[in-house]
Formats: C-alpha cells, sequence, structure tokens
C-alpha cells in the first residue's frame, strides 16, 4: 500500500548508523541505539517537542472551529453550481508554493505591511500592528495550510447526511442547535476526525512556517530535525529525533482512537 | 433568511482569509520592488523576465504535468485501496490503515532520503519516473483518508438492494458506489495534485541535474532568494487552475448530489 | 541518399566530440550559473554547462559521495577542502591546465587547506567576509563595534543568521577569542544569552533578509560581504561594516572531483571562472572579493570590492574560517539549539 519501501528504509537511519556518523558512503553500517539515547535524554529536544505538541493541538482547534461552519455551509446551505464552484475555490490556493505563501503572510502581517496599513486606513486612531514574528503569525500561518483539509474532509461527511432524517427530527419539534449536537454533529464526525489528523499529524512536525513567521519564538521540534539534516548533516540523529516524533505520534492517535471509534461508530 | 446572509458572510470571511496571500502574491507579482517592498508601485517587469526565463517556464510546466499524472495515478490507485479498506475484512487491515499516517507524519526530508536509498537498492535510481513514484506514494495517504472519510456515509443497504435486483457486481460499482464516493474522489486528486506540486524534498533527491520542478528551484535559490518572477509564474498558474476549475464546474457535478 | 545521412549525421558528431557538457555543483546564484557567462563560455570553447545546486556544505559532501562521476567542478569552501581531499573525492589541480592561476593571488593559492594533502586540491576564486549590515535608515553612521547588536534601543530588530556556527564565531569575535580557537565557550554562552532577547528573527537565506530589511523589520543583521554588495547594488539602503572586533573570513575554491570523465573541460571553465573579464562584470552585479589580483585592479575606483574589502586595515582585522571537527561544530549546535529552544 502507501509507501512500502520508504518508511522502513528511514528507520534503519536511526539505527544502523556508519561508524564515523556520515549517512551515506562506502562505510561500516554498525547497529546502535546511542541516537535514540541522545535524542531522549536530552532536555531541549523534549521541550521543543512539548512546544510542538501544543503549536499543533492549537492549530487543529482552530481548523475545526474554523472549518466546521464554513463546510456545514458548504455542503448544507449552498446548493447548485455555486457550489461546486466553492468546493474547488477553497482547494485552489494549495496549488502554488508553500514557501512562496508563507513569504506573502510576511507581507501581510508585518509591521507597516499589509494588514497594518488595511487597518490603519480604517482606524479612526492610530494602530501599530506587527504580528510577525509570534506566535500568533505561526498559528495564522499554519491554519492557512491546513484549514482547507479540515473544510474538505468534513464537507464530504456533511454533505452525505440525509435531509429526510433531518426533517424528520425537525418535525418532531427539536431545534437547530440540538439537530446540530445530536445529529450533525455525530455524523460529521468521521470526516471532522479525518480532517484534524491531516492537520494535526504534519504540523507537529512543521518547520518552514515556524521558522519565517516565529522568528525568534519559531524554534520548533521540527526545526530542530531539520537542523540536523541540514546544518550538521547528523542524519541519523535526526532520523532517531522523527521516529520518536512518529511514535508519539502514534501513540497519542493509538490513545484516542477509543474515543474516536465511538465517535464514529 | 438572516441566518442565509449569516452564513454567506462567513463563508466570505474564510475565503477572504485563505486568498489573502494568494492576492498578496498576485499583486507582488506587479510590485517594482525586488525585496516585495511597499508601497506598491505598478511593474510588468516580473512577467517580462519570466517570459524569458526558460528555466522556470520548464520546471513549471515539468511541475504541472508531473502533478496531473501523480494526482491520475494516486487517485486511481487510492480509491481502489480505499474501496477494500472499507468492504472487505482482512488479517492485517488495522496494520495497513495504521501504516498510511506515516508518510504523511515522517517530515519529508527523511522520507526523501529512505526514497532515495531505496530507490537505488532496487535499481530504479534517479529521474522522473523516481519523481513520480515518491510522490504517488506521499500523495496516496491523502487520497485514501478523503474517500473513506466519504464512504463512512455510504448506505450498504443500498449495495445489497442494487444486488438483490440482480446487478452485477461492477455494475454495483459503478452505478452505485462510485457516485457517491465521487466527491471524495476528486477532493482526493485535488489533494494529490497539490502535495506533488508543491513537494520539494522528494523531487529534490530524485530529480535528474537540470530536471528541476518549480519547488526544487524555488528551495534551491535559498541563498540567494528568488524574484518575484517566481511570484508571476505562480499567479498564472492559479489563475489557469481556476479557469479550467470553473470550466469543469460548468460541465460536471461533483461536489455531491444528495 | 543514404551518404547524404551519413555525411550530415557526421558533421554533426565531429565538433560535438570535443565539445563536452560539464556538470557544475554549486550554491544556486553564486556566480557560476549567470546566464551571460555560460553563453560566453560556451561560445569561446563549445562546452556547455549543465548546474547542480546544494543548500548546505554537507550537503555538498553528500552529493559528491553518492554521485560518483556526475560531477566536473565543484566549488567548495576552504574549511571543508580538507574533508573532501582526505576522503578522496577531489583530485589535485594542475597548474599547467589553469593559465589564469599566475595572476592569483599567491597568499591565497598557499592556503594551507586548499593545499591538503600537500597538494593544490581548490583554485582559489572568491573570498569574502561574515560581517554585518546595518539599515543606513536606522544608522545615518555606520557603527564601528558589534556592540550595536546589544544595544537595549535595537530590541526587536536585530538578527543574525539560524547556523550555529556562524552564531558562536561571532559571539567569539564580541568576546575578542579567536573563532578558530575559542577558549571560553562560557563568555561565548553569556554573550549569546544576553543577545536572544534583542533578536527579532533568525534569517536564513538572502531572501529572507532583503525583505526584513527592506520593509525594516530588522534594523541591524549579519551578512556576507558578497550578498551585501548584490543587496546594495539592487538599491537596498544598507552599509556594510567590518567593525573593529573584526570579521570572520572564508575563500572558496573550485576543485574538481577525483570522479570528473571531463577534466579538460572542466579545467577551461575553471581557468574562464577567475578570469578578470568574467569577474568585472559579475561584481558590477554584487559580487564577492575576487582571487585575482589582476581582476582586482581591473575594477572601478568606487566598487565595493576595492572600497570595502581593498582596503589593508579592513583585511588586517579578518580571522580566516578553518575547517572545524564534526564533534566542536555538534557542541555548538547544541548550544544554539538550548538557547533557541528557551525562547
Amino acid at each position: 500500500m502507501a509507501d512500502g519501501g520508504g518508511v522502513p528504509a528511514a528507520v534503519g537511519h536511526g539505527v544502523l548508523q556508519p561508524a564515523d556518523g556520515c549517512a551515506f558512503g562506502d562505510r561500516e553500517w554498525a547497529f546502535t541505539f546511542a541516537n535514540y539515547a541522545q535524542a531522549l535524554t536530552n532536555p531541549t529536544y523534549a521541550t521543543l517537542l512539548w512546544k510542538s505538541l501544543k503549536l499543533a493541538f492549537w492549530v487543529t482547534v482552530w481548523c475545526v472551529i474554523l472549518g466546521f461552519p464554513c463546510a456545514y455551509i458548504l455542503a448544507r446551505m449552498i446548493k447548485g453550481r455555486a457550489r461546486e464552484v466553492l468546493f474547488l475555490l477553497v482547494i485552489l490556493p494549495f496549488w502554488s508554493n508553500a514557501l512562496v505563501r508563507v513569504f506573502s503572510w510576511a507581507i501581510v502581517l508585518r509591521g507597516n505591511g499589509v494588514l497594518d496599513r488595511a487597518v490603519n486606513a480604517i482606524s479612526p486612531w492610530e494602530v501599530d500592528l506587527n504580528l510577525m514574528f509570534s506566535d500568533t503569525a505561526m498559528v495564522i500561518g499554519l491554519v492557512h495550510s491546513y484549514l482547507p483539509y479540515v473544510i474538505l474532509t468534513t464537507y464530504l461527511s456533511l454533505q452525505a447526511i440525509d435531509d429526510t432524517v433531518i426533517e424528520a427530527a425537525r418535525s418532531l419539534g427539536a431545534r437547530f442547535p440540538r439537530i446540530l449536537w445530536r445529529l450533525i454533529l455525530p455524523l460529521a464526525m468521521p470526516g471532522l476526525i479525518a480532517g484534524a489528523v491531516l492537520v494535526f499529524v504534519p504540523v507537529v512536525g512543521s518547520f518552514m512556517e515556524p521558522r519565517l513567521l516565529g522568528g525568534r519564538v519559531g524554534t520548533t521540534y521540527g526545526t530542530l530535525i531539520e537542523d540536523q539534516f541540514v546544518a550538521v548533516f547528523n542524519w541519523p540523529l535526526g532520523a532517531a529525533l522523527s521516529f520518536i516524533l512518529l511514535a508519539v505520534v502514534l501513540v497519542i492517535l493509538a490513545a484516542a482512537s477509543p474515543a474516536l471509534r465511538k465517535a464514529t461508530s | 433568511m438572516i441566518r442565509h446572509a449569516f452564513a454567506r458572510a462567513y463563508l466570505g470571511l474564510i475565503l477572504i482569509f485563505l486568498y489573502a496571500p494568494i492576492v498578496v502574491m498576485a499583486v507582488m507579482s506587479l510590485n517594482a520592488s525586488e525585496f516585495y517592498a511597499l508601497p506598491f508601485r505598478f511593474s510588468t517587469e516580473w512577467y517580462e523576465r519570466l517570459f524569458t526565463n526558460d528555466e522556470i517556464l520548464a520546471a513549471a510546466w515539468r511541475s504541472v504535468w508531473i502533478a496531473i499524472v501523480v494526482a491520475v495515478i494516486a487517485t486511481c490507485l487510492g480509491t481502489m485501496a480505499t474501496l477494500a479498506l472499507w468492504r472487505h475484512e482482512f488479517p492485517g487491515k488495522r496494520l495497513l490503515q495504521a501504516l498510511l499516517f506515516p508518510p504523511i507524519a515522517v517530515p519529508w526530508l527523511i522520507t526523501g532520503t529512505a526514497m532515495l536509498i531505496f530507490f537505488f537498492g532496487v535499481g530504479i535510481g534517479r529521474g522522473t519516473p523516481a519523481v513520480i513514484l515518491g510522490h504517488v506514494a506521499l500523495a496516496l495517504p491523502y487520497v485514501i483518508v478523503t474517500v473513506f472519510a466519504r464512504m463512512q456515509s455510504f448506505d450498504r443497504a443500498l449495495e445489497e438492494a442494487a444486488r438483490s435486483l440482480g446487478a452485477q457486481p461492477l455494475t454495483v460499482a459503478r452505478k452505485v458506489i462510485l457516485p457517491h464516493a465521487a466527491p471524495g474522489i476528486i477532493a482526493g486528486a485535488l489533494f494529490a495534485f497539490a502535495v506533488s506540486f508543491d513537494q520539494f524534498v522528494v523531487s529534490y533527491f530524485l530529480a535528474e541535474p537540470g530536471d528541476s520542478t518549480l519547488p526544487v528551484l524555488i528551495y534551491s535559490a535559498i541563498r540567494k532568494g528568488f524574484t518575484p518572477e517566481i511570484n508571476a509564474v505562480s499567479t498564472l498558474i492559479i489563475l489557469v487552475s481556476m479557469a479550467v476549475m470553473v470550466l469543469a464546474a460548468r460541465y460536471a457535478k461533483f461536489g455531491g448530489t444528495r | 541518399m543514404k551518404t547524404i545521412l551519413m555525411t550530415t549525421a557526421l558533421a554533426f558528431v565531429a565538433p560535438m566530440a570535443l565539445a563536452d557538457e560539464i556538470r557544475v555543483l554549486n550554491w544556486q546564484g553564486y556566480g557560476t550559473d549567470l546566464d551571460w557567462a555560460i553563453a560566453a563560455f560556451t561560445e569561446a570553447t563549445g562546452h556547455t554547462v549543465v548546474h547542480e545546486y546544494f543548500t548546505s556544505e554537507q550537503e555538498m559532501l553528500t552529493k559528491l559521495r553518492t554521485n560518483p562521476g556526475a560531477y566536473d567542478v565543484v566549488l567548495i569552501n576552504s574549511a571543508f577542502t580538507p574533508q573532501a581531499q582526505s576522503e578522496g573525492l577531489i583530485g589535485p589541480i594542475d597548474a599547467a591546465k589553469v593559465p589564469n592561476l599566475a595572476d592569483v593571488d599567491p597568499a591565497l593559492v598557499a592556503n594551507e587547506d586548499l593545499n591538503a594533502g600537500g597538494a593544490l586540491h581548490g583554485v582559489p576564486w572568491t573570498w569574502g567576509l561574515t560581517s554585518f549590515a546595518v539599515n543606513t535608515g536606522d544608522f545615518p553612521e555606520a557603527p564601528t563595534s558589534v556592540s550595536v547588536f546589544w544595544d537595549p534601543a535595537l530590541k526587536g530588530r536585530v538578527s543574525i543568521r539560524d547556523d550555529a556556527l556562524e552564531a558562536v564565531q561571532f559571539a567569539a569575535l564580541a568576546t575578542g577569542q579567536n573563532i578558530n580557537n575559542i577558549t571560553d565557550m562560557e563568555a561565548v554562552k553569556a554573550k549569546l544569552t544576553e543577545l536572544m532577547p534583542q533578536i527579532a528573527a533568525f534569517w536564513s537565506a538572502e531572501t529572507d533578509w532583503n525583505q526584513n530589511m527592506a520593509a525594516g523589520q530588522f534594523a541591524v543583521a549579519t551578512y556576507w560581504s558578497g550578498s551585501a554588495a548584490r543587496s546594495m547594488s539592487e538599491g537596498l539602503p544598507v552599509a556594510f561594516v567590518v567593525p573593529e572586533e573584526g570579521a570572520i573570513g572564508w575563500l572558496d575554491g573550485l576543485s574538481i572531483p577525483a570522479s570528473s570523465t571531463k577534466q579538460d573541460a572542466a579545467y577551461a571553465f575553471i581557468d574562464w571562472m577567475i578570469a578578470p573579464d568574467f569577474y568585472v562584470k559579475w561584481e558590477a552585479e554584487g559580487a564577492p572579493a575576487t582571487s585575482n589580483t589582476a581582476a582586482a585592479a581591473a575594477l572601478p575606483e568606487d566598487s565595493f570590492n576595492r572600497k570595502v574589502l581593498g582596503d589593508p586595515a579592513t583585511v588586517a582585522r579578518v580571522q580566516f574560517m578553518r575547517p572545524v571537527p564534526d564533534d566542536v561544530r555538534e557542541s555548538y549546535l547544541a548550544l544554539w539549539q538550548e538557547l533557541k529552544a528557551a525562547q
């Protein structure tokens, strides 16, 4: 199925370390857990992993909060061609380069940037709006990058709900909030969860948005891994860090799965 | 009706959010400043330079056709895999489903190097076939997760009904299952295109020198940096995609019918 | 008919046999891939040039190791030449095949690192400084000391590159130490810890450096001399500073991989690259300093490299970067990551 070869080979990266620490070349390969030991004992890594998990949590929460109503409106309140066009418009921004998009966000968010100028143009008093190089900028950039996943997967579930079910509930006297909570939300759950996973999982390892938008506070577990690959070329350690990340993500998904299964059944 | 007006306004705000950087990207392609500096001064310089820059044009074209090929392959394979996962119980199914997530979670740097080693190991080596295979592997989970989310809402009674009326399995697939899955498949294909089109690391590791895709060109310009020519080519691609999509929306229904 | 076809085919093949396609491994946008330079080289020699790029020295070494025979010319920073030489990745340079080498500064040709293994393994091509530049909007008068980085008035408008080695060596300069032999790491750590709250962002590429400088997000930031020259030539209001504490010097050489099968074409290309003709044109667009004294002498009086790097008093303050052992590099990275993670 998906990617049979890549992942096991990468696991090997972390464990089978060439004797002199280089990832390539005609060198002796030796089995070692030293990379994992180093990765697990360094407090810096734990700090950054926790920070990345928190970041991914908040990005996921924002994506769900913003994405669910959007998917609901698209699936249940808009009909015909308009819906078709909107469906496509949601994903179209992502047919562009992520780095270019992040640089564009920088132009929007920085002091004296697009947002600052726009707000000052309509605000009666002077506002100094510089969101650049902050947690806020990171979250905005990441939510933007991943929101369409939640919108589209949730849309797919919502759109499949049979109108007659909702009509029936309504005719029995249920009010909208109750229908939403007891009927629509549970039926939308598979899509919502799929979307949340597609957001949470990659955001934990994200490095580009944090690096370029987060500035001084933008050091994450993802940038740490990137450094091992790009700056020092300690690929075995980079691979070990990646697999610790993967393990943590899988543990979180496994821990959540009973709740998720209950929600989707 | 107030509810509808409110809903439309909300949708509008989300679209503004999604398109803010895209609009900025397009505007900056027409800004004279190489450093994206404000205030805006109109200039078509970047487009003029783009049209004489064979390297960027060739890379853009290569990115587009690779993304189309990847979207087609990943969507076909992904849809078939999803239907298998969704319909049948078989040993190891849980494991296979769990294995869908690592390709998303593992940083692409690792996947890229692992693929390089793997492709050399099995004798495929570097080159466009390897790039396409690598992209398909990365795009597949997105297709499967998306189509699977859609199939969760399928009423199996429909399939039973069709079958009890004497429909052959293929007819059932064509007339009952695929129409229901269609919006998910379309969404999956769009994701697959996006994943491939923006994929840097795998292309970087697996492409032959001189066969750069657009993301490779952009990222390897890290030391010198890129110019607004990149904005210009990105803007053109978005505009063409938009035109194609609007046409597609005119002649096909894929948002799903109720 | 067949004969005509054969003759036509031969007519095409014959000159092609002498013309090779060489593959050059370099940073993108770093001189060798300028359109006009390649076009002129192809016209003069018949050889064509294809580029492949790297984004870090370690990546360059990996590419040499994993793709033997793929490259004919490679740019290697002198601090990495000994490693490439000891691994057998590059071959010795035959001076007779590089006529322009006669004009190259003898001090650079004699560089200890380029002569790893007892023979010249890289033709000195360019050199430059890692120092800093200031926004002239904030500094009508350029500062003379690195202490501006710690100026409380500039809090949140300071940037250094996200690079452990560069950060540590920068702090070593600021604390008056030898960058190649840092004895007081505690002082370095303290100095960097003090710097952290001042910093807006860690820059990683010319693109974000230029944009943040143009937008006024940065007032002062570390930078490379060649990049500063390019930013200035493109109209960015910045000034490059070589402070009284000194600056980090680096030297880039062009080497020929031992596995290259097109050595003659590779030598021709290297000779072309160190020639004054090429350099003077490149310098006008913003380039690092040349190794070729004839090329340096041919520069206009007011050119950046002549004004800033041609000053002997400036050059006297430069500490040239030596190879850094892997364990030292990793200890710097650990310190750097610890400092960044604490933000």
